[in-house]
């Protein structure tokens, strides 16, 4: 029997070389979860990726069904498919941790804008402050004093 | 008309305010709130996506419908699969006190990757074949769940007090633990009772 799988040709299918690659299949998904919840951790937006390892899950199951049924060559060719979308999760996660490292790195540029606001912003009100104390000494010495009763 | 004294209070106060206005961006990326709850749900549904109209009595050669629903309410993204199995009356369900899983064979298992806050729903198609009925004992050979089609073998005995061959199919709820890189019980499962019938 001949199928079409991940790029290449495969010749027939036997049931150890089925073992082999759905067992792949699960540690690749796995290892894909691994590097999203890495992702995820650092910041990242993974709803897409989830989105992906649902479709490789659901090829893993599809690849576990045909190898109970006997099919050997459609439970390799499954779980070759299954591999090939969970390594690209796998990359994908590994750029998108990279982006949100680095996007938090920015972290400095939040605590300089809190610091020097701070800082310019008692500044200016002690200067106000200055000013309005020289503004109410002028006015309070040009009141005319008033008798009562 | 206010004192000096007055005055300063007052420009103390917006002072005071303008530097924990400034101070919030920061105290945002530090402060982390509790959040709620931890959990996740396991649920099933009837074929109407309610939770009616459930199969219950059951025979050869009808196709019957549920819906096994999942929920993460983890505060993460979490890898779950839903397992199936199937058990007479005298076999054990899963313990959900001590959490520990049936020990019964998997049938069937779906794999579902969920971003915490979103709820999974999947069909399930299941069919009995090989079904025989003798004195008090009833068996099934075959069981199709979706696309798989599984060889059970198992019996159950006539139940005088309801009236019935029944037999339990159990879904229960693993969860993929990172550190220890395996499934683990997530100790919740849900079951349906089906009474074998009839064979054609």
């Amino acid at each position: 029997m001949v199928f079409v799988g991940q790029g290449f040709v495969v010749w027939g299918s036997g049931r150890d070389e089925a073992v082999v690659r759905v067992g792949e299949a699960d540690a690749a998904l796995r290892g894909a979860f691994v590097a999203v919840v890495g992702a995820e951790g650092a910041g990242a937006n993974v709803s897409g990726l989830l989105v992906r390892l649902n479709v490789a899950g659901g090829l893993l199951s599809s690849a576990v069904v045909a190898f109970q049924d006997g099919n050997y060559t459609l439970a390799v060719e499954r779980a070759g498919d299954c591999v090939g979308l969970a390594d690209g999760v796998l990359g994908d996660a590994g750029l998108l941790k990279a982006d949100a490292v680095a996007h938090a790195g920015g972290w400095w540029v939040t605590v300089s804008f809190s610091a020097v606001g701070s800082v310019v912003f008692v500044g200016v009100l002690l200067l106000v402050w200055r000013l309005f104390r020289r503004f109410y000494g002028e006015r309070f010495l040009k009141s005319r004093p008033e008798v009562a009763g | 008309m206010w004192s000096l004294t007055e005055y300063r209070y007052v420009f103390v106060a917006v002072g005071l305010m303008g530097v924990v206005g400034f101070s919030v961006p920061s105290a945002v990326m530090v402060v982390r709130l509790p959040g709620g709850e931890r959990f996740s749900e396991l649920y099933v549904l009837g074929p109407g996506h309610m939770a009616e109209a459930y199969p219950f009595n059951v025979s050869v050669g009808n196709d019957y419908l549920v819906y096994l629903g999942v929920g993460n309410h983890l505060g993460s993204a979490a890898y779950y699969e839903v397992v199936l199995k199937l058990r007479n009356s005298t076999e054990a369900l899963p313990n959900a006190t001590s959490g520990v899983a049936s020990s019964l064979p998997v049938l069937y298992s779906y794999e579902v990757f969920l971003a915490d806050g979103q709820t999974w729903e999947g069909a399930l198609n299941f069919s009995f074949a090989d079904v025989v009925f003798g004195e008090n004992v009833s068996s099934v050979g075959m069981i199709r769940i979706n696309d798989a089609v599984v060889n059970v073998d198992k019996s159950a005995a006539w139940d005088n007090v309801n009236n019935g061959y029944f037999y339990q199919l159990i879904a229960e709820l693993w969860l993929y633990n990172t550190t220890s890189n395996g499934f683990v019980f997530h100790d919740r499962f849900v079951t349906r009772w089906l009474n074998m019938t009839s064979a054609v």
